[in-house]
């Protein structure tokens, strides 16, 4: 799976609570929409760090960084580099 | 996986231990009778370095990890029969952790050595009228200027509001924003034009903490003042939650592990029916209880301290803890005075303080329900 894929996936199914994946397009609002609240940022931030053993330091803990499944993406990458 | 204390923090821990008692004890009903926070205690505690431990030398602190913090306010908890004042030190620590973890270089070299230090006392201004646990309905607003903010709300309930010397206020920034982008964080000092702090208001327990009301009024602060950036303070106080959900229950395990050792010495020493009444299964039996409790209590609080130690998230860890040890917590003060009888109803013992001050544990912090509903819906539900 790609790192898309597998972000994409988490909120499906533990924030939506859907199974189907194809539902949520990588551009979808997430913290706009209310999909991504305070809750789910930590519930979030647990899964990634965990999934892609990386810590997300205080300075891009910022809403805009989980905007969308593509932003959230390139801050991963932006770890893994 | 070592549940073992080392030695520096056994040593630690012997010396708070001593410190409380010889120290912070003395007048406590008293102050408590009367309402009174003691700002030479506070000073007392502040000499002894107690708001110092989790904080680098660099900022002034003496650079204990956060296990070592936690096992000294557990310590500080089961000695220090002042728990309004506990609370007050404890608020400190939160509040120099949000500075730590999202402050800038220049935030943290100009706030976090006088907080260290206890030279200035730190309030966190989240609760208001209208909301408490709907955290995020929050009134105050934070507009922008040219070079600043103007904040206007009013802040109820704040532990350490009556005395503080500098405020973490949590404001709107931007209305039209969903909960996780429309709040920042503020720090805000009581020498900000428009901000003032109410009296301490009356309440059942933790009465040596001051609570009460601060007000902003057209306060103006500079652009400098917001801690991390517009927007992120959903994230800083969602994360600031998680290491208040340790440092707080460390101090009430600390407080449970008291009542127990204070239960079972009145159960051995009070006879009825002509044997001590621990010898009595309904006595026992509540005292076994309270013993579980504080067992289980330990694991999940040095299993999410230890989680919080490594930087790791643990919305659910930290939540499981704060509920079991406080819910335990007070239970255990009920049974405390249950198990007195008429002594235990009696203001002129210590088991009808401890609970009244337990009460509050199991609201503060988020209410016993509220967790629940977070403890389920991070289950899945």
């Amino acid at each position: 799976m790609s790192t898309n894929d597998i972000v994409r996936d988490f909120i499906t199914h533990e924030m939506l609570h859907e199974t189907l994946t194809d539902s949520l397009g990588d551009d979808e609002q997430l913290v706009e929409s209310g999909i991504i609240d305070s809750l789910g940022i930590m519930t979030l931030l647990s899964f990634l760090e965990e999934k892609f053993s990386i810590q997300i330091s205080g300075d891009d803990l910022i809403p805009e960084n989980f905007e969308t499944v593509s932003t959230i993406v390139n801050l991963i990458e932006r770890y893994q580099a | 996986m070592d549940f073992e204390f080392t030695e520096e923090q056994k040593n630690i821990r012997k010396t708070i231990i001593d410190f409380a008692r010889q120290e912070l004890n003395q007048g406590v009903a008293e102050r408590d009778r009367n309402g009174t926070f003691s700002r030479e205690l506070w000073d007392k505690c502040a000499d002894f370095r107690l708001m110092a431990l989790p904080f680098p030398e660099s900022f002034g602190g003496d650079g204990f990890d956060f296990v070592t913090t936690v096992s000294a306010y557990h310590a500080l908890g089961y000695a220090c029969k002042d728990v309004g004042l506990v609370c007050a030190l404890a608020t400190q620590l939160v509040c120099g952790m949000q500075v730590l973890l999202f402050g800038d270089e220049s935030q943290r070299t100009g706030f976090l050595p006088d907080l260290a230090l206890g030279k200035l006392i730190y309030a966190q201004g989240i609760t208001e009228p209208g909301s408490g646990s709907d955290t995020f309905a929050m009134h105050t607003t934070a507009t922008k200027k040219a070079d600043g903010y103007v904040l206007n709300g009013t802040k109820t309930m704040i532990s350490n509001g009556p005395v503080a010397d500098r405020a973490l206020i949590y404001a709107v920034t931007d209305q039209t924003k969903k909960t996780l982008a429309k709040i920042s964080c503020f720090h805000v000092s009581k020498h900000d034009s428009g901000f003032s702090a109410g009296k301490p208001m009356e309440k059942m327990g933790l009465r040596t903490l001051a609570n009460g009301e601060l007000v902003l009024s057209d306060c103006y602060v500079p652009a400098a003042s917001v801690i991390g950036r517009e927007g992120q303070g959903v994230i800083i106080f969602s994360e600031a939650v998680e290491w208040e959900r340790v440092l707080f229950p460390a101090c009430s395990l600390g407080q449970l592990e008291r009542v127990l050792e204070e239960c079972i010495q009145y159960a051995k020493e009070r006879e009825a029916f002509g044997q001590p009444i621990g010898e009595f299964q309904a006595i026992s039996h509540k005292i076994a209880k309270m013993r579980i409790n504080v067992e289980l209590g330990r694991l999940a609080l040095y299993s999410a301290a230890s989680l919080k130690n490594r930087r790791k998230r643990a919305a659910l860890e930290t939540s499981v803890a704060k509920l079991f040890i406080t819910e335990s917590l007070k239970q255990a003060c009920l049974d405390a005075v249950q198990i007195r009888g008429g002594y235990g109803y009696m203001s002129e013992y210590d088991a009808e303080r401890d609970l009244r001050d337990s009460i509050a544990s199991t609201i503060y912090s988020g209410t016993t329900e509220m967790i629940t509903n977070t403890i389920a819906r991070l289950a899945g539900l």
